[in-house]
């Protein structure tokens, strides 16, 4: 069965899937709305950097996120004379980690579903009286409904199995930034199997009952609209 | 409120768009062209959908707001418009109740029809709950064009309503917006490449080429000229606006009088004294010089030969003057040199059919 401190880690990682994919749906959603329809030329520079978490060993952007968050860096030195407490090493600093790693993971299906939305029910919805904003939640969220399933579902399941840039920025502090698979290459490097077993199979179910999910949701939004 | 448009704008694969439309404050004015003419970008200016790029210059005022010039531009949401677009753009999201809704929670105007006289103009009551991905063509463009109305709009425009629909649903929706005619008293904007339709509807024309205003008046001056591409349509056909003097209830029959003669026409379902416009297609008019004895045709009308059109081909148009109105009749050139046909002679129109367009009362 679990131990005590692998339901600390699970409760850890669950906490880091949920705030990451819900700044992700603050953050992401402009930047993802603002990539499918400007025009403007940075687009074209703004893309690939969104991108960079995808094909870059979560181990290069560990390091360089660690630099950054060390207290005497521009970054890290803003928070400790914000917060009063160093950055690297703690919960935050993985949420940031996080939310920057799984960035691509959210933007991606979610700007597709924004492009095939086509201007032509938006204009209608503005021939109507509907304002920019209101344009976006009457229209735009309910029709791109599947996008935004895939992309929260995507980023939180990103983020439960995220190993390398943990180990990078968060080190292995328990309640605090020891999730799920640093716990279980704990377990397998002391060679406690069942233990590992546990976590692996724990894991391994919650990924495949998770994309079940989307599929279903996709499947029902699908046959409901006929898309 | 009258509708002031200059738009001049330039897009790239060499369009350009260089006019100046004036759209009077009640009734339906057609924009008319093939397409690349710039009748839809017109309407999407007017609608603030389209917003000039650099060196265009496009002004638009409606009564006394000026909705876009180079220092102002009221955007779409707050210009008070009704848009059915061409290919609807419903909000499949929704049932037709929800699209009307929709336009409903964000009515623009206090004024405008209700929803339940829209409901009830376009017959949309039984198709209220289902979703709108379940329509079939013309079921969507009544949605579209109910959707348009009940926003309590100052200023309808419409992008080829009955474009992507087929024949039968096209017949079934034009009474409709004949009705709207009628009903509204705010200005209707209607884009369209069939003559048929705009005969049909409109009381003024613009007709467009290449971008540019080649003519504009009421359907009834344009339809007859013959220096305008759409005399020359297959369809062509004069339009005569007519009062109905009296019923013949044993052969069920109507007399409409203009002050060009008199024609018979199957029984109207309205008083007399009320208005109708006809419209008589240019292949169903004959001429003959003396007036024909014996025939089964009973529209005869005596005109004067206005002009005859200047061409090579087999058929040619001949404008004819009756009273104050014009017909057109498209016959063979062989006949024209036989019968010696020329510009003011008097010769006598047989007419083979008469299509009743609207049956509208003037107050």
């Amino acid at each position: 069965m679990f131990a005590d401190q692998d339901l600390v880690a699970l409760l850890l990682t669950l906490k880091l899937a949920l705030v990451t994919t819900l700044i992700l749906l603050l953050l992401g959603t402009p930047l993802a709305w603002w990539l499918a329809n400007t025009k403007r030329r940075v687009k074209l520079l703004i893309e690939p950097v969104v991108a960079l978490p995808l094909i870059l060993p979560p181990t290069v952007m560990g390091f360089y996120l660690l630099i950054a968050f060390a207290p005497d860096s521009l970054v890290g030195g803003l928070w400790l004379q914000l917060t009063g407490t160093p950055l690297a090493f703690t919960f935050s600093a993985l949420v940031i980690g996080s939310v920057i790693y799984s960035l691509p993971f959210f933007t991606q299906p979610l700007q597709i579903a924004f492009e095939n939305l086509g201007a032509g029910v938006l204009e209608a919805a503005a021939t109507m009286g509907a304002r920019p904003l209101d344009r976006f939640f009457s229209v735009a969220v309910p029709l791109c409904r599947r996008g935004f399933i895939t992309a929260a579902s995507l980023s939180f399941a990103h983020t439960v199995g995220e190993f390398g840039i943990v180990l990078m920025i968060g080190g292995n502090i328990p309640g605090e930034t020891r999730v799920l698979s640093i716990a279980l290459y704990d377990h397998v490097e002391s060679l406690q199997y069942s233990e590992a077993h546990w976590l692996a199979g724990g894991l391994l179910l919650f990924s495949f009952l998770m994309l079940l999910m989307v599929y279903g949701a996709n499947r029902r939004f699908q046959m409901r609209y006929s898309f | 409120m009258n509708l002031n448009a200059r738009i001049q704008l330039t897009r790239p694969a060499s369009f350009r768009l260089n006019v100046d439309v004036e759209i009077p404050g009640k009734g339906i004015t057609a924009l008319y062209g093939h397409s690349g003419s710039g009748k839809t970008t017109i309407l999407r200016c007017l609608a603030g959908l389209e917003r000039g790029a650099k060196g265009d210059s496009i002004v638009i005022q409606f009564g006394d707001t000026i909705w876009q010039d180079a220092a102002h531009f009221i955007p779409p949401h707050k210009r008070h418009i009704g848009f059915v677009f061409q290919d609807a753009q419903l909000l499949p999201h929704l049932s037709v109740g929800g699209n009307l809704d929709y336009a409903i929670t964000r009515r623009q105007t206090d004024s405008g029809p209700s929803l339940n006289q829209v409901v009830e103009w376009l017959e949309l009551g039984k198709l209220m709950h289902q979703p709108v991905t379940q329509l079939s063509g013309g079921e969507i463009q009544r949605t579209a064009i109910a959707r348009a109305l009940v926003s309590g709009v100052n200023l309808i425009l419409m992008d080829e309503p009955l474009g992507a629909i087929d024949q039968e649903a096209k017949g079934r929706i034009l009474p409709y917006l004949d009705n709207l005619h009628r009903e509204l008293a705010i200005p209707i904007v209607y884009v369209s490449h069939l003559l048929e339709e705009i005969t049909h509807l409109a009381d003024r024309l613009i007709i467009l080429e290449r971008g540019e205003v080649i003519a504009s008046g009421t359907v009834i001056e344009l339809s007859s000229q013959l220096n305008l591409a759409i005399a020359h349509d297959e369809a062509a056909a004069s339009i005569l606006e007519c009062t109905l003097g009296g019923h013949d209830e044993e052969y069920g029959l109507s007399k409409l009088l203009f002050d060009g003669g008199e024609l018979i026409v199957t029984r109207l379902n309205q008083p007399a004294g009320s208005k109708a416009r006809v419209r008589i297609p240019a292949r169903d008019v004959s001429l003959a010089l003396d007036p024909p004895g014996k025939t089964s045709i009973l529209n005869i009308i005596e005109a004067r030969i206005e002009s005859i059109e200047a061409a090579r081909q087999a058929r040619l148009l001949v404008r004819l003057a009756a009273g104050s109105q014009f017909l057109l009749a498209r016959v063979t050139r062989k006949s024209i040199e036989q019968l010696g046909l020329q510009v003011g002679q008097t010769v006598y129109a047989q007419i083979k059919s008469v299509a009743l367009l609207t049956e509208y009362h003037h107050d």
